[in-house]
């Protein structure tokens, strides 16, 4: 039997126009990901992550913190591969049981950061043995945070996201400036406004989350 | 089959009946929410609204019966899914019932 409640009409309009909204909001807020765990894990990464490699590997091979090579290679890697799984598994959740044109959308995009990572791997792996340590962590952060700012103008284009898109601008002027810039400075760059650039856009996207707006 | 749709918003009074009563509004806003060609599986949304799969069922079933929804079963691997979507016409006329609703509510401001 049909519940009476559920077959009841909203009382006033007043009502009925709150019921849309609220709902609209709730289901909004359910079916995208939430910001805080799309971009904030990144963001910290790059601040941690980059901020140690530029303590370790600073500008003119200047060793600021001593510590070995490895500690913020695998920091870096390790908050990397943190970030992954956390942005990843809220966008599988937030898409779950969705099918249809945008399930298409959302693997052709995740298969976008795939081809291109693999095409870093293999073209930096070739020089890693023939360039100084620092020109290394400076080749495969560079080519690295390149590919990041392009997949994120991409993504803008795909979800009509003006914050994204302003996102993956922000990160190719950083980088590209970083880079040319030089060893050091670069990781520098990347830790305090790329990683600073996602907090910043993970916050702002996150207040229209939580109004259900985004 | 024909489609009369109504054209234009409808009179304030005439609030459509299938839309207006809050179990189907809800499961209509969520729909609305989808973006054109997607669908959603039965038990997101029933997750996401909360109801009974009983209850559910019967008001999808009014909501299909008037060419607002479609429900399509289909297999994902070997389990049967359903999966529901707004059609064209159930689009259309959601953004009838908030425009009317809408308009009720100016009406009464106005007063």
């Amino acid at each position: 039997m049909v519940d009476d409640a559920d077959e009841r009409a909203p009382a006033s309009p007043e009502e009925t126009l709150r019921l849309i909204e609220a709902a609209r909001a709730a289901a909004q807020r359910d079916m995208r990901p939430d910001p805080r765990l799309t971009y904030v894990p990144w963001g910290v990464a790059w601040l941690v992550g980059f901020g140690l490699l530029f303590l370790r590997f600073g500008p003119g091979g200047r060793v600021l913190v001593a510590m070995p090579s490895w500690v913020p290679l695998g920091a870096l890697y390790v908050l990397l591969v943190g970030a992954f799984v956390l942005s990843a598994r809220s966008g599988i959740r937030a898409g779950r049981h969705v099918r249809g044109a945008s399930s298409v959308q959302g693997l052709r995009y995740g298969l976008s950061w795939a081809a291109a990572f693999a095409s870093v791997v293999v073209i930096a792996s070739r020089y890693s043995d023939r360039l100084a340590d620092p020109e290394v962590v400076l080749l495969w952060s560079g080519l690295s945070v390149a590919v990041v700012g392009v997949l994120y103008i991409a993504g803008a284009a795909v979800w009509q996201s003006r914050d994204m898109f302003v996102l993956g601008l922000w990160i190719t002027l950083v980088n590209i400036s970083g880079f040319l810039a030089g060893p050091g400075w670069h990781a520098l760059a990347i830790s305090v406004a790329g990683g600073g650039g996602l907090l910043a856009a993970g916050f702002g996207e996150w207040l229209r989350w939580r109004r259900g707006q985004c | 089959m024909s489609e009369d749709l109504n054209s234009g918003t409808a009179p304030a009074a005439e609030l459509d009946p299938v839309i207006h009563a809050q179990a189907r509004l809800r499961i209509m806003v969520v729909l609305s929410v989808l973006r054109e060609g997607d669908r959603l599986a039965f038990p997101r949304l029933q997750e996401m609204l909360g109801m009974t799969a009983g209850n559910l069922s019967i008001h999808l079933r009014k909501l299909e019966e008037a060419g607002y929804i479609d429900v399509i079963k289909t297999h994902q691997g070997r389990t049967p899914t359903t999966l529901i979507g707004l059609t064209r016409r159930g689009r259309l006329a959601f953004e009838e019932y908030t425009a009317a609703v809408k308009a009720l509510l100016s009406l009464t401001e106005e007063e």
